[in-house]
């Protein structure tokens, strides 16, 4: 390991044991132990005008020792930040799921986890509060399984050592695994002349069988729904990094807008994180509505929760631009929506060939 | 009757064969048939009763005496029968007295007395003589010594039956170690069967005479039971009171009347009842007038000051022009200036302007001149005329206005105007010139016009329209100012005496005097459930005084909760009259039906369904004072279904029981408190122990935010280099009082704070109450000498909320 990433975990470290000795002042003070948090609603995200992401609001809560169920939390936080503290120490790494299992052998009873929503909200916790990331301590999500395919030569940092890999050439058609913390990989060379992120992965693999990458220098992401932070992350640091355009191809439905929002403006769970994650830049290639009609694709009618997802966006100000406006009023009129592979039904090779050259092309990127 | 029908036959008649068996029933042989009717229904409740009687009347005495009493209560077996002894430090009673109290049914003190006492009839004890002597053939064994006398005086009695008097078998003088008191001696055919009733009785005795002692020995106890005085303040003395108005009934006031020295009234009011003087004598005063003679119907002089001028003047005849001028103006004046003019005030204004005229002109205005002028006048005021081209009536347009404004504004005018001249007519027809109607007269002339009204005009007129005409009508006429007949016509007038108790019932007079009272008050009610139960929790509230039927009475009631009562099944009710415990027939009562009927769950107690007993580990005590408590029947276990009662038993009963509401919500939360104090107890200290872990500092003290979370007070001590400083921090919401003893095993020196320190046998107890307000922190520091040991005791916070570290 480099000195580099000892040196982060090192500070990783002390920012969690900081944590620990505020816990401590408080009591040595005969002050009550508490833990001021922004508060993670949907209320307190507010849109950052200059990022152009979606950030935390001023609101707080604060969890405090006061009641039994804020002791239990802050238990459990210390108990996690010992084991943190540990695993950085001792240069080793765990996934969201093993830190639940774990605690269950810890000597406090109390300080277990309940499910592993309450374990993986406590890490975001303490993301914000110590100010280092999830990936900085070594944590990570038991598989994102995204990919990448495209003309671009990197350097891994992994356990085993350095790797260089070109994620076309040497990689199988599965393409380039993401792992989970992006930050250890290095760009060294590139071909590309825009990233595109696909939703779906039968899309995904419908691009690479047709040379779609090659043919275009197109570096493709595969989203796996709604994008893993890693996958976020690299697709912010190409954009930042290699000074690439970044284009979202979804299916045309309320919820794949969605995936396009959290790719460009950030999640209201990782909304402390937005700025290191989102990439407002990106655009949307489609399924837009107007495509449903253009191209005549095959549809589903809109069912009563799609509606009132479209309405909620009409009313979300992530979707306040002419644009979005103009395609959710247009879908709310047609009833209908739409999925990727439904181009198929103008022969495999319809997308490749016609539907994104065209939409690419108007957006100005081919 | 019976003389008649005898004289049918010849021979002798069946009815004198009868008479020869007709004679009058001693009540002592009445008992003897109906002893259930006093509670001697069974051997066993026969022994409740007896002790009961005799207790209650050595309370009464020594109480009457102003002697803390000091009661003793003996069961033996003696063969088949059982011995009953009962002793007192009464006053004693003397010799002249102990046969006939003892030995005469229906002879007391009490009877005849508004005040509140025990016994009330003098039936008690003289039945239980008699149910003694019935069962066991023994007769009464009665002792008793006048305060200051050398010797007592021994008795053996019995009641003779058919004369209900005493029969002494035997009387002596003889010793006694008591200074003063009485005993009583019964033997009597009983059984033990009602064990529970009778400790049950002498519990609830001693819970409502905590300034009594009692001591009970029977044969299924090894030990006597003791019930111990809990102060040693008396009750009260009551004073007699005189029967309030609102409290007798015709028979009474008859007799009353018959009795009393006054001549009027208006004295005998003042004289014979409480609560009534000069004022409210001239109210009931009026009040009567108005049952007696009626009232006498107004009328405005509709006709105007000429006219009426004329009319008069037509009546007078021979005083002059100008005399006449003078009189007839005069009185025309003063009827068109008054709003309305009665008969009696007529008669008053002519009087008046006829002295006037009189003094001013030398001409006389006799008798048969005022009395024609008064009619002439009294004919204008009261001008009444029907004929074929319709009515003319002074009357009908007065009317018409009362019955206007008495009436909703529903009824039509067609309805108003034909009740008004129905009315009109039926005053004009009056026998009586002066149109004087007593309220019930005036009721029946309204129902006449209004009955007619709605045959004729097909109108509604209900009996709320009625009762507000004649309303609006009666307050139009005026009391007339006739004397009221003195009291001997009054007593030998059945209806008029009866008009004066209706005048008495109508007339607002204060409630009765308390004074004749005496209630246990709420502080003592409280002491005597703290002496008998042992429990977590006490209330108690005493309500002012109401009346009921002329008698004043006062509600107390009491609860405790929790501790050792019994969690399972319904509560304990304890009911009380006049301090007696009421033991038997306990759905029959009035008290029993009240705390059915209350919603228990509102105050914290389980109450299956909502309504009936409430079920947990309570006791509720109601006690009703009062100069004649409404009892279901002569046995007195019961109170009657009195509303006036009730009610104030409820309100006493939800007085109490909103304080054990407020306590068992604190409870439950002291309980929350625990529990949450339980769980961060186990929390917090692991998160220090870890926090220290990580940080790799010592453990940090995690009792100031222990008490800090919990509200609490903390108390720390600290020691070093034999300097001791105990800090007292107040995490509450509110100041607190603490009383701290710190016990030290060597002498504190150079104390720094309000305490004391007491040397007691090597020990040294520092006495320190700080009082702390919310937020603050208070210091002792005292030095000591090498290996001091310190033992801590904090009183004054709940324990809950205290954090001790020290």
């Amino acid at each position: 390991m480099s000195s580099d990433t000892e040196l982060q975990d090192e500070k990783a470290r002390e920012r969690l044991i900081d944590l620990a000795a505020e816990f401590y002042d408080q009591f040595a003070g005969g002050q009550i132990p508490e833990m001021e948090l922004p508060t993670r609603t949907k209320s307190n995200i507010e849109y950052d005008e200059d990022s152009h992401v979606w950030v935390y609001g001023d609101r707080t809560s604060t969890r405090s020792a006061n009641s039994v169920r804020g002791a239990r939390k802050l238990l459990k936080a210390i108990y996690t930040i010992d084991f943190l503290a540990q695993q950085l120490d001792e240069g080793r790494s765990s996934t969201l799921r093993e830190l639940y299992y774990l605690s269950e052998s810890w000597d406090s009873k109390e300080a277990g986890f309940n499910d592993q929503d309450e374990s993986n909200q406590l890490v975001e916790d303490l993301e914000i509060v110590s100010e280092v990331t999830r990936e900085d301590f070594h944590m990570r999500p038991e598989e994102s399984g995204a990919t990448l395919m495209g003309p671009l030569r990197i350097r891994e940092q992994t356990r085993r050592g350095e790797r260089e890999i070109h994620c076309q050439e040497d990689v199988g058609e599965g393409g380039y695994q993401i792992p989970n913390n992006p930050d250890t990989i290095e760009f060294l060379d590139h071909d590309i002349e825009f990233v595109l992120c696909v939703e779906t992965g039968g899309m995904r693999d419908r691009l690479v069988e047709n040379g779609f990458d090659e043919d275009h220098g197109a570096m493709v992401v595969h989203l796996k729904g709604q994008p893993a932070r890693a996958t976020r992350r690299i697709t912010k640091r190409l954009h930042d990094e290699l000074d690439l355009p970044v284009v979202v191809f979804t299916d045309g439905d309320p919820w794949s807008y969605r995936i396009y929002g959290s790719v460009a403006y950030g999640s209201i769970k990782s909304a402390h994180l937005s700025e290191y994650l989102a990439t407002p830049e990106a655009k949307f290639v489609g399924i837009q509505p107007q495509d449903i009609v253009d191209y005549d694709l095959p549809t589903d009618p809109l069912s009563d929760s799609d509606i009132n997802a479209l309405e909620s966006e009409l009313e979300d100000p992530r979707f306040q631009t002419e644009y979005w406006t103009e395609q959710i009023n247009l879908q709310l009129d047609i009833g209908k929506k739409a999925e990727q592979q439904a181009l198929a039904s103008r022969g495999l090779d319809f997308v490749t060939d016609t539907y994104l050259p065209e939409r690419l092309g108007e957006m100005g990127i081919l | 009757m019976t003389s008649f029908q005898s004289t049918l036959g010849e021979e002798e008649g069946i009815a004198d064969e009868l008479a020869q068996n007709q004679r009058s029933i001693s009540i002592a042989e009445f008992f003897e048939k109906n002893k259930h009717m006093l509670g001697f229904d069974s051997g066993a409740r026969g022994l409740v009763t007896a002790v009961k009687e005799a207790v209650d009347n050595a309370l009464d005495a020594t109480e009457e005496a102003e002697i803390a009493p000091d009661i003793y209560v003996e069961i033996a077996e003696a063969g088949d029968y059982y011995r009953l002894v009962v002793e007192d430090n009464g006053p004693g009673i003397t010799k002249e007295q102990v046969p006939k109290v003892f030995g005469k049914l229906l002879y007391g003190s009490r009877f005849h007395a508004r005040e509140q006492s025990r016994g009330q009839q003098g039936i008690g004890i003289s039945a239980a003589v008699l149910y003694s002597q019935l069962t066991s053939g023994k007769p009464a064994k009665i002792t008793s010594r006048t305060q200051g006398s050398a010797e007592a005086q021994y008795f053996e009695l019995v009641v003779d039956t058919d004369k209900n008097d005493p029969e002494i078998r035997k009387s002596k003088e003889t010793s006694w170690d008591r200074p003063h008191g009485t005993r009583i001696e019964l033997e009597m055919e009983a059984n033990m069967r009602a064990r529970q009733q009778l400790h049950d009785y002498i519990k609830h005795t001693a819970v409502v005479n905590p300034h009594a002692r009692f001591e009970l020995r029977e044969p299924g106890l090894d030990e006597p039971l003791k019930f111990e005085r809990a102060t040693d303040q008396l009750p009260a003395k009551t004073e007699e009171i005189r029967p309030h108005p609102h409290g007798v009934e015709l028979g009474t006031l008859l007799k009353m009347l018959g009795a009393t020295d006054s001549y009027s009234i208006s004295g005998f009011l003042q004289e014979e009842f409480t609560r009534v003087g000069q004022k409210t004598a001239t109210k009931v005063l009026n009040n009567f007038r108005d049952n007696h003679f009626g009232r006498e119907m107004s009328w405005p002089a509709v006709a105007d000051a000429d006219e009426l001028e004329a009319t008069i003047a037509d009546a007078v005849s021979g005083k002059g022009p100008e005399a006449t001028t003078q009189f007839a103006s005069g009185v025309a004046d003063v009827l068109t200036s008054r709003e309305r003019t009665s008969h009696y005030e007529l008669v008053d204004i002519v009087a008046n302007v006829a002295e006037g005229v009189q003094e001013e002109t030398g001409k006389t205005f006799g008798k048969t001149v005022r009395e024609n002028a008064v009619e002439a006048a009294w004919a204008e005021l009261t001008h009444h005329e029907e004929t074929d081209e319709g009515t003319e009536s002074a009357l009908v347009s007065t009317i018409h206005a009362a019955v206007d404004e008495a009436t909703s504004t529903q009824k039509d005018d067609a309805t108003v105007h034909g009740l008004a001249e129905r009315l009109a007519r039926k005053f004009a027809a009056l026998e009586d010139d002066r149109h004087r109607l007593s309220r019930k007269a005036l009721r029946a002339l309204v129902d006449d016009a209004a009955d007619a009204t709605v045959e004729y005009d097909d109108a509604a007129f209900g009996e709320t329209a009625r009762e507000n005409v004649t309303d609006v009508l009666w307050g139009a006429m005026r009391t007339v100012p006739d004397d009221a007949p003195p009291v001997r016509e009054v007593a030998d007038d059945r209806d008029a005496a009866s008009d004066l108790l209706e005048a008495m019932r109508v007339t607002d007079i204060l409630a009765p005097p308390t004074e004749c009272l005496s209630p246990i008050t709420a502080e003592l009610v409280e002491a005597g459930l703290r002496k008998e139960y042992d429990a977590d929790f006490y209330a108690a509230a005493t309500r002012d005084a109401e009346v009921h039927g002329g008698d004043p009475f006062i509600v107390e009631a009491g609860i405790a909760y929790g501790g050792e009562l019994a969690a399972e099944g319904s509560v304990d009710l304890l009911r009380f009259a006049n301090r007696v415990p009421l033991v038997y027939q306990r759905g029959a009562c009035a008290t029993t039906d009240v705390v059915k009927g209350i919603g228990w769950r509102n105050y914290g107690l389980d109450q299956p369904g909502g309504s009936g007993m409430p079920n947990g580990p309570a006791v509720i005590m109601v006690h009703v004072a009062s100069t004649n408590v409404p009892f279901t029947s002569e046995s007195k276990d019961a109170l009657a279904n009195i509303p006036a009662i009730e009610d104030e038993i409820e309100l006493a009963i939800r007085e109490a029981a909103r304080e054990l509401k407020s306590y068992l919500k604190k409870r439950r939360s002291m309980q929350q408190r625990r529990e949450k104090q339980n769980v961060l107890g186990q929390i917090l200290p692991e998160m220090a122990d870890k926090v220290s872990e990580v940080t790799g500092r010592d453990r940090p003290n995690i009792d100031g935010a222990m008490a800090r979370i919990m509200n609490n007070v903390s108390v720390e001590r600290r020691v070093e280099d034999g300097e001791v400083t105990l800090s007292i921090r107040n995490y509450s919401d509110r100041s607190e009082q603490l009383d701290i003893t710190d016990i030290v095993s060597v002498e504190p020196e150079g104390l720094n704070g309000e305490a004391n320190v007491v040397d007691l046998d090597g020990e040294w107890f520092v006495q320190w109450k700080p009082s702390v307000p919310s937020g603050e922190s208070a210091t002792l520091s005292y030095t000591v000498g090498a290996d001091a040991t310190f033992d801590i005791d904090v009183d004054g916070v709940e324990k809950e909320r205290l954090t001790v570290n020290a």
